[in-house]
């Protein structure tokens, strides 16, 4: 079992349910393969340093996990048939060094996942008080 | 033959903050070891010492190839303020 990170790109053009639909292709093909995620990282919608199949910004998203060496050629083999995909990076963290980082890495991942679901959640607390006020306003004006 | 040194002594920057791995999504660690117009600058410049400049050249390679620093800035492809991708 070794530690990999892959980071790959989707394109701007899909909506937001397309990319999390994306995103959830790729982790099926890790977990149907056997691999054992350990964190996803949304780097979130940023500009391209250069055009890319003539798209200018991209997606990120980052998947850590540990698997098999053999499952690599399988996950890429499907990112390279994946035509809302424009990029992909496959790293092995191996050596000593190398995992400390990678634990480090996972963790710093983890932290923020963790800080955006409890976001989702208060927003989604706050979000029927909020709807009430906006409803009386409109009354109101009515 | 004494001759006078005249510029400041260099030293590596990534010995100075201790770091043990580059990470190539790090931006901000990769920023001292290019020039301006994205070139890898040589280790007689930065006074990086050779194992970082070996992790760095690296980490820059698979920034390129994940298209978050580009390969080349030329005339025909201006770009404004070419560290705007990095801060």
């Amino acid at each position: 079992m070794n530690n990999y990170e892959t980071l790959f790109v989707i394109k701007p053009t899909l909506t937001d349910e397309e990319t999390t639909a994306q995103i959830a292709k790729v982790t099926a093909i890790l977990e149907r393969e056997g691999a054992e995620i350990l964190a996803i990282d949304n780097m979130g919608m940023r500009k391209l340093a250069y055009p890319v199949q003539k798209n200018k910004r991209g997606l990120y998203t980052i998947i850590y996990f540990k698997a098999a060496g053999t499952i690599i050629n399988e996950l890429e083999r499907n990112l390279k048939f994946n035509e809302e995909v424009i990029k992909y990076l496959t790293v092995r963290y191996s050596n000593t060094k190398e995992v400390a980082q990678f634990k480090k890495l996972v963790t710093a991942a983890t932290k923020i996942e963790e800080a955006t679901k409890a976001e989702e959640t208060a927003k989604a607390e706050e979000a029927p008080e909020a709807e009430a006020p906006t409803t009386t306003t409109e009354t109101v004006e009515a | 033959m004494a001759e006078r040194r005249k510029f400041k002594k260099r030293y590596c920057k990534y010995c100075e903050s201790k770091v043990d791995f580059i990470d190539y999504k790090d931006l901000s660690l990769l920023k001292f070891s290019l020039s301006e117009r994205f070139k890898i600058m040589p280790r007689r410049l930065t006074g990086n010492c050779k194992r970082h400049q070996e992790l760095v050249t690296v980490a820059i390679k698979r920034a390129r190839q994940t298209a978050l620093i580009p390969y080349i800035v030329d005339r025909k492809n201006v770009v404004e303020n070419p560290f705007e991708l990095i801060r």
